[in-house]
């Protein structure tokens, strides 16, 4: 049976209660009639032959491109930047997409007798990722056969003597990046497209760039100016990214961009239930969501959250294209959009949403307030072409428990701004203009940052930024379920039941509001009309 | 009267006067150790017992070893030297689990002086259980070499390692001219074994033990011509073994081709950068290497 | 005279040491030595000692930890008994020359108290807290009226007090504004002496009574660069960042706040946990108005290297690891009592600055109950408990008369104080 499209639900009498998303957990909320619920389209097939599509993308290239075997010869300096830990979500079973496509590339080197090969995790400002999450997205056979030799990196935004200023662009913006892969005679930038955001210029230019550069467009304004950023056609963050690109080419810098796609088929099949829709859960869906329902409740947080961050989700590849960064980007994006694109009619004026576990920034580790934040009014809000779910002045409802809880080691610079800039202030503007500089300079992070495993100082500034165009937006931001005081920390209104936060909605879009819920994850892609 | 002795002042070694002479010291480690107690019948026996009740079975059920090339050490009377590839610390057990009972247990084992015999414990354990005797790794110095040659006139056979390691990367390292040289000395044949899988199951440097298939072969016994000098003798040791992993690797037939017209793989690997090197190992040298339909459709893709 | 006693008794002593450590601080004096007696008033030790009727009477951390048994024997030498406590007193003078003045006591029972000539070095020169003589001379040892047997305390309805010891209150300063002038001086004293720097940063453990009174008094006579509050209870919070904290800070928060003030490196068991241990750096100034094991840690944790510590809470025997103060150069220093300050303007008396302190800071406003005498152990299991119930000074108000009388509660901060923020 083909895969069938996304549809949005209208929500009857007849309609079973909701899966709401709740972090590591979930449940089944009964939305009122006249609700919508926004589906995702099933997953598309996978290829049935990875390595040979990704052989055969690798050597029939789009664009302004030769095949990669012509551009690869003895003595040339190679290197090979590959997107981190924050893709995919969740993690990949074995084999990872990254470790087919690079072990292809390193087939070829070998038969090309290329020597000088050097492997780059393209973290940005993101935590340096572990030996066992480097082992499990190459695979053992690249990991053991280039760890050992210093030649797999990570990305170093500190490291002064590993940046190379290359200009800045017309709009006085820099360009900063990492030395070795700005450097090289060839550069390939081996990226998972999960949502539109990705890939294109964006890979090398925010993979490989340092704060200097980052901060032209990792900014409110930037951001604001975003409506939204999975679409790039509206997003002044891929304007930027692209303006960067071509200056990037133009320094000289030769980029071979390898892009992949996946199916949303995120669920393994014991929790099968997770992907399908409601009524048609089967008595064995129906009696997982039991068993699972009541082992989480009597779990304490702390497993169930290992328990969720050891979950690998079944996705797999649907297409792989290479060559000339613009061109494959085209190819990736309708890609995406055939998995994900949905089509919906009008705006609302509440939109809920039941927040899962895990967003990019808290691989195997705690989603403190802040990424909650992030991951709702930046990612969920953003998952939209043409104009937001809901409307100018709405609301929008997330359910997470939300804990005042933070990783310590991935995210110490989030304590800080949570305890200390949060109290003070939730305005962006002013949490920019008086506290970023200081975060983004501070020896303390730095230091862990490039020697620890934590995000760089200014990142949480970031994950409030991503939230920049929601918070302009919208009227109130309401919290399901969650920490009292983290919620009011972070400037929302908490509230015990989704009841209780549809009548607190109602103060601000009045008695009777339309509602829409996106039954996210799977990942979807709202074309709203 | 002074009191009485505690049981604390016999275990306390007493203090040496400012005046006094100090005793020489007795016991020697590394080289200098003496390892004649552990060939005495009694400490044999208990080895022997070791090797065939404890080992054997050990080695059997972990590493699963078919052994090839036994018919070539039938015909020899005498004492050998087996001179084997190195790679991991499984390979000295497998090797005499696989020799012949006559053989097996009347052999002594060329162990690293400086690895095996720094400290007390560790020299008298191995001593006794794999009837090791100290060699420099690099070059043997006359003392050794003097014993080592005395316990192959007394009739004892005599495993070396000429590697002088385990290889670090998979791939082999230059045979160093101890074996040769005693093999000329004492005018014995030198038998070439080669061992596979060793390094999947434990390599160097690695904590994980992954039981797997192993294969033991024994090549034809070497004489040393008469004007051949150690180090060219080495050099053919080192070749014959190379002969062996590339029957192992392929098959004989192709093998004996190879090494007629001379275009035996190299033993000690290709000539490139590390990563290479390790791209284009085999896949029984590789302790990565997830099923064997992966292995070998890799092996298919990367051997030169 | 009714008063509240303190009688020399081990065991008793022993009792209110079990009894504090179960059922928590303050809860020691209701098995304790302290007992509420009728007694003879004090006599006259000499012409020019005077009679005080108390009107208000504090309650202080120092007297909690003693009716808790908690204090240390290295009072022993320096109190005398049976002693009425109570040294924070604002009395009306009976008889003589000054009756019916309004005055608070200086309790230092120094030189010129004690009826000797030839001072010592320290009260030559006004130094009357580091007087050497406190055992010695025409009274009964005691370091502080409060703590002697000769000239009784403020828990009671009479007690006497030298001439040197009195300060005339102003007309315009309430009793509840003079009862807060020795904690203010004791605070004072503190940031005064600590010889701070101007810009430095200064971090404040504590927000009872002598913390909040320390973050007043370095705001009122020092120059801190950034000024550090440590409060628990959102209360202290508050009157904190009135009183002027820069920042204020909740016990868990100390270090990462001592980090990012200082902006240096931390020292943490690598990748663990990521639990910040140490600072590699630190801030300039700890004042310790909080006196225990923990606090004590927590200030060497925080201090630069070559910092210093201003001990200014009583603390009693503890177990301390030194080597940080070792390695790091850092001063420890106490801080006790009163005496005279050295200003820009030249010395000053510690009383006098403390008077200009309450004024200017409307130090009343901390005065957040009353008591009479007869309600002592609901008053000091108060004291002990402040914080939490919302409160920072606990005071015995000497005109509510009887066990009947209920004690008088104002929320911290004053009835007549306007909401701020």
């Amino acid at each position: 049976m083909s895969p069938r499209p996304g549809i949005v639900l209208e929500v009857d009498r007849s309609t079973p209660a909701t899966l709401f998303w709740h972090g590591e957990g979930f449940g089944l909320e009964t939305l009122p009639v006249g609700s919508r619920v926004i589906y995702a389209p099933e997953p598309l097939a996978a290829l049935k032959d990875p390595d040979a599509a990704i052989r055969h993308a690798l050597e029939h290239p789009l664009g302004d491109s030769a095949p990669l075997s012509s551009l690869l010869r003895p003595g040339m300096r190679l290197t090979i930047a590959f997107d981190d830990v924050s893709l995919p979500l969740p993690p990949m079973r074995s084999p990872d997409v990254r470790q087919r496509v690079i072990e292809a590339v390193l087939d070829m080197a070998a038969a090309a007798g290329v020597d000088d090969v050097i492997l780059i995790a393209a973290l940005a400002l993101h935590r340096r990722m572990t030996d066992d999450e480097l082992r499990h997205a190459l695979g053992s056979r690249i990991f053991d056969a280039f760890a050992p030799h210093g030649l797999l990196q990570q990305h170093d935004a500190e490291d002064p003597a590993n940046l190379v200023h290359l200009g800045q662009t017309d709009e006085g913006e820099d360009v900063e990046l990492n030395r070795r892969a700005a450097e090289s005679d060839l550069l390939i930038y081996v990226n998972i497209n999960l949502v539109a955001m990705d890939g294109g210029h964006k890979s090398v230019a925010t993979g490989l760039a340092s704060y200097k550069s980052l901060r032209h467009h990792h900014n409110v304004r930037t951001m604001r100016a975003s409506r939204s950023f999975m679409d790039m056609h509206r997003s002044q963050l891929h304007t930027s990214n692209w303006r960067m690109g071509k200056l990037i080419a133009d320094a000289g810098v030769k980029v071979f961009q390898i892009e992949t796609t996946l199916n949303n088929d995120t669920f393994p099949a014991e929790v099968r239930f997770l992907q399908r829709r409601e009524w048609e859960w089967s008595l064995r869906d129906r009696a997982s969501f039991y068993a699972a329902s009541r082992a989480l409740a009597r779990t304490p947080p702390e497993v169930a959250r290992r328990i969720f961050h050891s979950v690998q989700a079944p996705h797999e590849m649907t297409s792989v294209q290479a060559g000339e960064v613009g061109a494959v980007h085209d190819r990736t994006l309708q890609q995406v959009h055939r998995q994900q694109l949905v089509e919906v009619k009008g705006q609302t004026d509440i939109l809920t949403m039941g927040l899962p576990y895990i967003c990019p920034y808290n691989v195997n580790s705690i989603m403190n307030p802040i990424l909650v934040a992030c991951l709702g009014l930046g990612y969920f809000f953003n998952l939209y072409r043409n104009k937001p779910l809901v409307r100018e002045g709405g609301v929008v409802i997330m359910s997470h428990p939300t804990p005042w809880a933070f990783n310590p080691v991935h995210h110490p610079s989030y304590i800080d701004f949570f305890e200390q800039v949060l109290a003070e202030t939730t305005d962006m503007l002013e949490v920019e203009s008086k506290y970023e500089a200081a975060f983004a300079t501070d020896p303390w992070y730095i230091h862990l940052y490039r020697t620890s495993y934590a995000y760089h100082g200014v990142h949480p500034f970031y994950m409030w930024y991503w939230c920049a165009h929601a918070l302009e937006h919208v009227g109130k931001v309401i919290v399901v379920g969650g920490d009292r005081a983290a919620v009011r920390r972070l400037g929302f209104a908490p509230a015990s039941t989704l009841a209780d936060a549809l009548e607190m909605a109602s103060d601000v879009v009045g008695r009777d509001p339309t509602i829409t819920h996106m039954h996210a994850p799977p990942l979807m892609l709202a074309d709203v009309q | 009267m002074t009191s009485s002795p505690s049981l604390r002042s016999v275990l306390k070694r007493p203090t040496r006067p400012g005046g006094a002479e100090p005793l020489p010291l007795t016991h020697s480690l590394g080289v200098d150790y003496d390892t004649d107690w552990a060939r005495r019948y009694p400490v044999r026996l208990a080895r022997a017992m070791l090797l065939d009740d404890v080992t054997r079975p050990v080695m059997r059920a972990g590493c699963r070893p078919t052994i090839y090339g036994l018919e070539h050490l039938e015909p020899l009377a005498g004492p050998m030297i087996l001179a084997g590839n190195h790679a991991s610390h499984l390979d000295t057990a497998l090797l005499l689990s696989s020799l012949p009972a006559r053989i097996r247990h009347h052999v002594v084992v060329g162990a690293a002086a400086d690895y095996f015999f720094d400290r007390h414990w560790k020299a008298a354990l191995w001593a006794f259980a794999l009837g090791a005797v100290p060699m420099e790794r690099v070059k043997v110095n006359r003392r050794s070499a003097d014993l080592a040659a005395a316990l192959i006139e007394e009739g004892w056979s005599f495993v070396i390692f000429p590697e002088g390691g385990r290889s670090p990367d998979g791939w082999g390292q230059e045979f160093k001219g101890g074996a040769a040289y005693l093999a000329k000395r004492c005018s014995v044949p030198v038998v070439p074994v080669h061992l596979r899988g060793t390094r999947a199951i434990l390599a160097k440097g690695s904590r994980r033990l992954r039981p797997g298939p192993t294969e033991v072969r024994f090549g034809d016994p070497l004489r040393p011509e008469a004007r051949e000098d150690a180090r060219r003798f080495a050099s053919r040791i080192e070749r014959a073994v190379a002969v062996l992993a590339d029957e192992a690797e392929t098959d004989w037939w192709s093998a004996r081709l190879r090494a007629a017209t001379g275009e035996t793989a190299p033993y000690r690997g290709p000539d490139v950068s590390p990563w290479r090197r390790a791209w284009n190992l085999p896949s029984s040298a590789d302790p990565t290497a997830r099923s064997s339909e992966e292995a070998a459709l890799r092996d298919r893709r990367s051997w030169p | 005279m009714k008063a509240l006693v303190f009688e020399r008794s081990l065991p008793r002593f022993a009792a209110s040491r079990v009894a504090s450590a179960l059922a928590g601080t303050g809860h020691g004096v209701g098995v304790g030595p302290l007992e509420l007696r009728e007694v003879d008033p004090p006599v006259l030790p000499g012409s020019d000692w005077v009679r005080l009727r108390p009107r208000l009477a504090g309650i202080c951390g120092s007297d909690i930890a003693t009716l808790d048994g908690r204090s240390s024997r290295y009072f022993e030498h320096i109190v005398s008994f049976p002693f009425v406590p109570g040294h924070e007193i604002v009395a009306d003078v009976l008889g003589g020359d000054l009756d019916g003045c309004r005055v608070v006591v200086e309790p230092v029972l120094g030189c010129e108290a004690r009826g000797i000539r030839e001072f010592c070095a320290a009260c030559r020169e006004g130094r009357k807290g580091s007087c050497e003589r406190i055992a010695f001379g025409s009274l009964a040892p005691g370091l502080q009226t409060g703590y002697c047997a000769d000239t009784g305390g403020g828990w009671s309805m009479s007690l006497v007090a030298h001439l040197s010891q009195l300060h005339e209150v102003p007309v315009d300063l309430t009793d509840e504004a003079a009862v807060m002038v020795e904690p203010a001086a004791c605070a004072v004293h503190a940031s005064c002496s600590a010889g701070i720097e101007s810009g430095a940063s200064v971090l404040v453990l504590g927000a009872g009574t002598l913390g909040l009174c320390t973050v007043a008094a370095l705001r009122a006579f020092c120059r801190p660069g950034t000024l550090v509050a440590v409060a628990k209870h959102p209360d202290q919070r508050r009157l904190a960042r009135d009183l002027g904290a820069d920042q204020v800070v909740g016990p868990g928060e100390v270090m990462r706040a001592a980090r990012r003030l200082s902006g240096s490196l931390a020292l943490s068991r690598p990748h663990d946990t990521g639990q910040i241990e140490r600072l590699a750096g630190g801030v300039d100034v700890v004042l310790d108005c909080v006196g225990s094991p923990e606090s004590l840690e927590q200030s060497l944790a925080v201090t630069r290297p070559g910092g210093q510590i201003v001990l200014v809470g009583m603390p009693g025997p503890v177990r301390l690891d030194l080597a940080p103060l070792w390695q790091r150069e850092i001063t420890l220093r106490g801080a006790y009592a009163y005496g005279v300050e050295r200003r820009p303007e030249g010395p000053r008396p510690t009383f006098e600055l403390a008077f200009e302190l309450v004024r200017v800071a409307r130090l009343e406003r901390l005065v957040s109950a009353r008591y009479p005498l007869e309600r002592f152990e609901e008053a000091v299991a108060h004291a002990a408990s402040a914080g939490r119930r919302a409160s920072v000074k606990v005071v015995f108000d000497l005109s509510l008369k009887g066990a009947a009388a209920r004690p008088d509660q104002a929320h911290a901060g004053g009835r007549e104080e306007e909401p701020t923020k």
